[in-house]
């Protein structure tokens, strides 16, 4: 008697199971697939603009050196949204933490990019507006 | 062909152009005008490479790339 019911679960499950799954892979795609196409391209137009030691730098440790424009001082950009500028001294030390970003929503690569630029050709200008932060 | 490079939440948008046309380079003027007044920097490479904030629209510049505002973060 209790058969009926067992198959009929199965099949709801069974059923469940598929729905969820297309499911899963409509929100990948809409969520996971153009993300990681975005930072793609990000990425590829980052390495256009750097510099050859400074794609070197960034290929093997996330982060690049930049020379601020006014001051000749140097400047540490990690890969990242915010919190990612470090000023460093003479001896290679981080000295000071600074934040500037981008007033919309980019990828990492494009902050670090505007970041680089910044720096590069209105170093004045950009630490202006930059916010410091307590380097750890 | 020349490009203009826009950032925004794709990643970047790009608008080619041909320099030698007269209509396309009047949009791409009138792109250039209507981004840097909205508050981008538009920044154009070198010959050595080196990045160069621009405020007047280059024709001749192969490629242009518009960055938003900076702010505090």
């Amino acid at each position: 008697m209790f058969e009926r019911p067992l198959d009929v679960s199965a099949a709801w499950c069974r059923q469940f199971l598929t729905e969820s799954s297309r499911w899963a892979t409509a929100l990948s795609d809409w969520f996971g697939e153009p993300g990681r196409a975005r930072e793609a391209r990000g990425l590829k137009l980052l390495k256009e603009w750097l510099s050859p030691e400074q794609l070197a730098q960034y290929e093997a440790n996330g982060y690049f050196d930049v020379t601020g424009c006014d001051s000749g001082k140097r400047y540490r950009i990690r890969h990242g949204t915010g919190t990612n500028i470090y000023e460093m001294d003479n001896a290679g030390q981080t000295r000071a933490g600074w934040c500037f970003v981008p007033d919309e929503s980019l990828v990492a690569a494009d902050v670090v990019l505007a970041q680089k630029i910044a720096l590069e050709t209105n170093e004045r200008g950009a630490l202006a507006v930059a916010n410091h932060f307590v380097l750890k | 062909m020349a490009v203009q490079i826009v950032m925004d939440h794709n990643g970047d948008t790009r608008h080619v152009f041909d320099a030698n046309n007269a209509k396309e380079l009047a949009r791409a003027e009138k792109r250039f005008r209507e981004l840097t007044g909205a508050g981008f920097t538009a920044a154009v490479r070198t010959t050595s490479g080196d990045a160069s904030v621009t405020r007047r629209f280059d024709p001749s510049a192969e490629e242009t790339l518009f960055i938003p505002r900076l702010v505090g973060g």
